[in-house]
């Protein structure tokens, strides 16, 4: 059991880390500037390693830039609705009439199904990457939120706050030197599974042509080769579909098998729940 | 009382859904006719004539005072009027409607598949707790759950359309086909019908397996199976007898949810597949950005994912009358 958790904990972090690298190092890596053009739809050379597309851009470089786009969206998202969601949960778990008011909002916001309000809004705005941001971060925070203050409201109970209370501990104090440091472990596991989230969420919305048209993401460039008409009639799928969904799927895994081996460490208690996102 | 509570929450939720509907268009910058006479949009818009437009312009009533256009809005909702379709030149209604067997069908039969295997696997993986069988289905779902839908629908499509020829590449049926009996016509249907449910059953699996099997370690660990165990009773009806049953409790709720998932994840699948139903009218509303079409159709998934999230609460208490009390 726990040589598997770190196996696949291993695994997992190899893959994220080649990613990032990717991501970070794109200019250097990438042959060609993804949006020059050369001649259309070649097949794969040396010179174009995954050959170019229905406007004559070089796949791979697509591929290498699009590793930046995918990242940046989901990281972004992530790590604000991390920020937003743990101290909107750590409020609603110690305060209970801004609590009230607080999950009333939760509750209301995650009733509503969250992917295909996300699709209309995103057809009523110019794509663009910050746009997407701003769209992903109004859901982004709810599922945080409600974690946490469901642990807030167990940890404030405990015999050690009341003590530091009774030593004339404030508020604010106790919750920053004895809630949050509990909660972390929760933090983390829920912020790699808004990561994965965003991550499908993005592709899925670029899949649907909704994608920002100027910084292509692993999802647009499938999007371009799912509505090329003779995408199936030739290979062309080999080197124009395969490689953009398995990069998505590769980074899914890798979070995925990250997110679990953490769980399991951080908080053997939890039953595994990484999974189980709407896609 | 709590059902009483649960309906006012829910009719709570629904006016916000339709509230969000009606502040779409209008909240956006410009006006919702611009995006359709915008020469800029990369998207090529929907042949606009004279009639079109005031149609469009009658619906949205945009030179009325914004009370009027929301009371006109919900009046026209209970109604039944959702509008125009620019793209279909049709009823919003009628065009919803008429997609709507293929969908239903669709979704019924991946979610019915769905539950009965995200049950088995689960309860085989929770039995076979740390055991080799119990990881090994365990990493595979989680592997198999990192396919978005969409890809997984292309990567199907490939193998079993491209290179096998086993299946139809895509439709509900082969188009201006003349069937000699209905037998035939059935067969053609589940024919057609087979990679998508497969698609949408196998990337949805891993939330309910994933339930399932939680829920079985939970009532493994209860003291009636030990008790169970203490009277000597067979593995095999401590596993159908005293686990399944009350393992089965979450699943309930889950089976809404599931449906709710699936709804959306018809939106990607017939989107691959082009199958015509509610999922792929969705793309091609977004396609040719045929807005109130698209918001006729937000607001009818919008409202049978919460309405299948509201009949699974009111089951929910029924069946298990702890929660009253919680």
């Amino acid at each position: 059991m726990i040589e598997g958790r770190k196996i696949l904990g291993s695994i997992g972090l190899v893959i994220l880390a080649v990613f990032a690298i990717v991501a970070v190092l794109a200019p250097h890596i990438a042959p060609y500037d993804p949006h020059q053009m050369y001649g259309r739809m070649e097949h794969p050379s040396s010179r174009h390693l995954l050959g170019t597309d229905n406007i004559g851009n070089d796949i791979l470089s697509e591929l290498i830039y699009g590793t930046r786009v995918s990242l940046f969206i989901a990281f972004v998202v992530s790590t604000i609705s991390m920020l937003v969601g743990t101290s909107l949960g750590l409020i609603a778990g110690y305060f209970d009439k801004l609590g009230f008011l607080i999950m009333r909002v939760v509750d209301v916001f995650l009733t509503i199904p969250r992917l295909p309000l996300i699709i209309v809004i995103a057809s009523f705005i110019r794509p663009s990457v910050w746009n997407l941001i701003a769209i992903f971060l109004i859901f982004g925070w709810l599922m945080t939120a409600r974690i946490i203050r469901s642990e807030v409201l167990t940890l404030r109970r405990r015999y050690y706050v009341d003590a530091t209370k009774m030593i004339g501990g404030s508020d604010l104090y106790i919750l920053w030197r004895h809630i949050l440091p509990n909660v972390v472990p929760l933090v983390v596991v829920q912020f790699i599974m808004e990561t994965i989230h965003v991550i499908l969420a993005e592709s899925g919305l670029s899949f649907l042509g909704l994608g920002d048209p100027t910084a292509m993401s692993w999802g647009m460039v499938l999007h371009d080769a799912f509505v090329c008409p003779v995408i199936y009639g030739s290979d062309i799928w080999m080197w124009w579909m395969l490689p953009p969904g398995l990069c998505i799927v590769f980074t899914v895994l890798g979070l995925t098998f990250v997110g679990y081996a953490l769980e399991e460490t951080l908080n053997p208690k939890l039953k595994s729940s990484v999974i189980g996102m709407e896609l | 009382m709590h059902q009483i509570n649960k309906l006012a929450y829910y009719l709570v939720i629904l006016f916000i859904i339709l509230s969000i509907n009606f502040s779409l268009p209008r909240v956006m910058p410009g006006d919702p006719l611009s995006y359709l006479t915008d020469p800029g949009a990369d998207i090529p818009p929907a042949r606009m004539t004279e009639e079109k437009m005031e149609r469009l312009l009658a619906y949205y009533g945009l030179d009325k005072p914004l009370s009027e256009q929301y009371i006109n809005y919900m009046v026209g909702i209970i109604r039944g009027d959702l509008g125009w379709s620019i793209y279909y030149s049709a009823p919003v209604l009628e065009v919803i409607s008429g997609r709507l067997k293929w969908t239903l069908l669709l979704v019924g039969t991946s979610t019915a598949i769905h539950v009965t295997l995200g049950i088995l696997i689960g309860a085989t993986s929770a039995w076979a707790r740390g055991r080799k069988k119990d990881m090994g289905l365990l990493i595979s779902i989680l592997s198999i759950s990192s396919f978005p839908s969409f890809f997984l629908g292309i990567l199907l499509t490939i193998l079993f359309v491209i290179k096998l020829d086993i299946f139809p590449l895509c439709g509900a049926q082969t188009a201006f086909a003349t069937y000699s009996s209905p037998f035939e016509e059935i067969f053609d249907i589940l024919h057609h019908l087979i990679l998508p449910v497969a698609t949408l059953v196998i990337s949805h699996i891993g939330g309910t397996y994933l339930l399932m099997r939680n829920s079985m370690l939970g009532v493994l660990g209860e003291d009636y199976i030990m008790t169970a165990r203490a009277k000597g009773l067979s593995e095999r009806y401590i596993l159908h007898r005293h686990a399944l049953a009350n393992a089965l409790l979450p699943i309930v709720t889950m089976t809404a949810m599931t449906v709710g998932f699936m709804v959306t994840g018809t939106i990607f699948v017939e989107t691959v597949f082009a199958y015509p139903g509610i999922g792929n009218l969705l793309y091609n509303a977004v396609l040719y950005r045929d807005y109130p079409l698209l918001q006729g159709l937000f607001l009818f998934i919008s409202i049978t994912i919460v309405g299948a999230n509201f009949i699974a609460d009111m089951i929910y208490i029924r069946l298990d009358p702890r929660v009253k009390h919680e």
